[in-house]
């Protein structure tokens, strides 16, 4: 018996010991989220698109504007938007049509930057099944993640190569559009970036055909862009012009190097597949920079917004006009101030 | 020998078929990984998946520390109050059927990204057997010890803290053993939900750079982990209650 006790007093003990170092660990990792640092949620796992915060991060681009950012990644690609709603972040990178989706939603965001410019979406199939163009769509099977607005650009590619739509099957695949492709499931898919999963195929040398968005009619779109609160654009706009300026020097960074870019995303997430993420950068580099000549980074071409917006609005994939309007503000820019 | 050998055999089987399987073009490689590519992912990848499974430990431990310690309070609590037992033993079971792997994102958005929303999706997935086997444990107590309390005029604590709780013992080891398992895929859901390392991350973050190999050594490193949590507590169970092994017949039920 009085072994037992013993015993019994040990385990009390080291629960106490434990729980109490475990106190300590969430006390710290809470207050240091509730202070002055300003908390980024990616949209995604950090990958190539993300090169330039990194980059900002590593040469103190962020430090010496006098912010300590934070990067937090998301549990998966719909929650930051609802996270900068809910002020759990201050800055959430997220997509345009979702940003207009959230907005339909009555969610008070607003983009202040475009960190990808054009729509990077595609509908990506394996070399064998020769799908170059939308006229080869018909009796093939694309596979997506059922989401209401990339089953809209099917139609509106369809329609436009005068394709009718029975003749296409839609398959719901979820976030596995790259196994769905492998294991044969599906013909193509639609939802994949031509700057991500389709170099991922080309890398593994399954000569992967690709159809991008913008190319064969949906309207062009700002696939990344930078969201924040329309209160915190108004209380805290000198912040966050500081912070878009110094991201703006992230990216002319990776533009400069992109391989050294490379080198510090991967040394920041020593997860990343770097011969994946140097082709992806190298891909994505113009797209990092508005095409128009003399626009500052993060550009926001105002006609392409009101185009996007409108055929959202036609699409019945939102309903309230003011969704749309006012979306984006080039105001934090370079050279664009109020 | 028999004990190791026979299980170990068909482990060599099962992989011997997978691997002849995806060698024969089952499967795109790519897709589903042949064992021994896993094998040299365990290798090469062996920094990363280390200083990624600290993480991970870190939060079975305190989790299941949280659980136990919730669990032994709810079992005490419901074995002094049949009231409360009354009360509490149905919304307990019906804990049970929360679906934590959608529950874990909301805890994020409430508690934030740091250790506390994971500690706790651990310790709601974890707790139950705890609770079950160690009130199960406190309501067998020798009927005859109690009487000799009673003959000694012991108070209500006393006979609590010489018998009760050294006989419900074997009840916390039996269910902690059961809430380690179930530790391990709470804290991957836990880390799926928000977090920036960690097994369940790496596995993730594996997965978007289809660097499926990895992703399976990550999956291979959890169940060993919870192989040996499991094992490590039936050691400490010997260690520490050895009269519930020489008198197995009345005390651990």
């Amino acid at each position: 018996m009085k072994r037992c006790l013993s015993a019994c007093a040990a385990l009390a003990l080291a629960t106490v010991a434990l729980a109490a170092c475990g106190e300590k660990a969430e006390v710290t990792t809470g207050s240091a989220g509730a202070g002055q640092p300003l908390r980024l949620m990616l949209d995604w796992v950090p990958n190539a698109d993300h090169v330039g915060i990194y980059q900002g991060l590593s040469e103190g681009d962020f430090a010496q504007a006098g912010l300590a950012v934070r990067v937090q990644v998301p549990s998966d690609p719909a929650t930051p938007l609802e996270l900068v709603a809910a002020g759990k972040v201050d800055a959430a990178i997220s997509y345009e049509p979702e940003l207009m989706l959230a907005r339909n939603r009555g969610l008070p965001l607003v983009a202040i930057a475009a960190i990808v410019q054009r729509p990077l979406t595609s509908i990506i199939s394996l070399g064998s099944n020769r799908i170059a163009q939308p006229r080869d769509l018909p009796g093939k099977t694309v596979g997506d993640a059922g989401i209401a607005y990339q089953h809209a650009y099917l139609q509106t590619i369809l329609a436009r190569a005068g394709v009718s739509t029975d003749k296409v099957k839609e398959v719901n695949v979820g976030a596995n559009l790259v196994p769905a492709m492998l294991s044969r499931r599906v013909d193509a898919t639609l939802g994949g970036y031509w700057n991500y999963e389709a170099i991922q195929l080309a890398q593994r040398g399954k000569r992967p055909n690709v159809i991008r968005m913008d190319e064969v009619g949906v309207p062009a779109y700002d696939e990344l862009v930078l969201v924040v609160r329309r209160d915190t654009l108004a209380n805290r706009s000198d912040e966050l012009h500081r912070f878009v300026q110094a991201m703006a020097r992230g990216y002319k960074s990776v533009r400069r190097d992109p391989t050294a870019a490379v080198d510090t995303l991967v040394r920041a997430n020593p997860g990343l597949d770097r011969k994946l993420q140097l082709a992806s950068v190298r891909a994505t580099l113009g797209a990092f920079f508005p095409s128009a000549p003399g626009k500052p980074w993060g550009w926001q071409d105002p006609a392409r917004w009101t185009a996007y917006g409108a055929w959202m609005l036609a699409h019945r994939l939102i309903t309230n006009p003011n969704a749309a309007a006012d979306a984006s503000t080039n105001q934090l820019l370079a050279g664009q101030g109020v | 020998m028999k004990r190791v050998g026979l299980p170990l055999a068909l482990l060599a089987l099962l992989l011997g078929v997978w691997e002849l399987y995806v060698d024969l073009g089952g499967a795109d490689p790519v897709i589903l990984p042949p064992p021994h590519d896993v094998l040299k992912s365990l290798v090469d990848d062996r920094g990363l998946l280390w200083s990624n499974f600290l993480v991970s430990a870190r939060e079975v431990v305190l989790g299941i520390v949280l659980a136990v310690m919730v669990a032994l309070l709810l079992a005490i609590a419901i074995h002094f109050s049949a009231t409360l037992r009354r009360a509490a033993y149905p919304l307990l079971i019906a804990s049970q059927t929360i679906p934590f792997p959608m529950l874990a994102p909301l805890l994020v958005l409430w508690l934030g990204f740091g250790i506390a929303p994971k500690l706790v999706v651990i310790a709601i997935v974890s707790f139950f057997p705890i609770v079950v086997t160690t009130f199960a444990a406190l309501e067998a107590v020798d009927r005859d010890l109690l009487k000799l309390m009673r003959t000694f005029d012991a108070s209500r604590g006393r006979t609590f803290w010489h018998v009760e709780l050294p006989s419900a013992l074997p009840g916390v080891f039996t269910g902690t053993k059961v809430a380690v398992v179930v530790a391990v895929i709470g804290a991957v859901f836990a880390e799926l939900a928000g977090a920036n390392s960690g097994l369940g991350y790496l596995f993730q973050q594996a997965e978007a750079n289809l660097l499926i190999p990895r992703a399976y050594a990550a999956v291979v490193i959890l169940s060993l982990f919870a192989i040996v949590l499991f094992a490590l507590l039936t050691i400490a169970e010997h260690r520490v209650l050895p009269w519930a092994y020489q008198s197995r017949g009345d005390v651990a039920q």
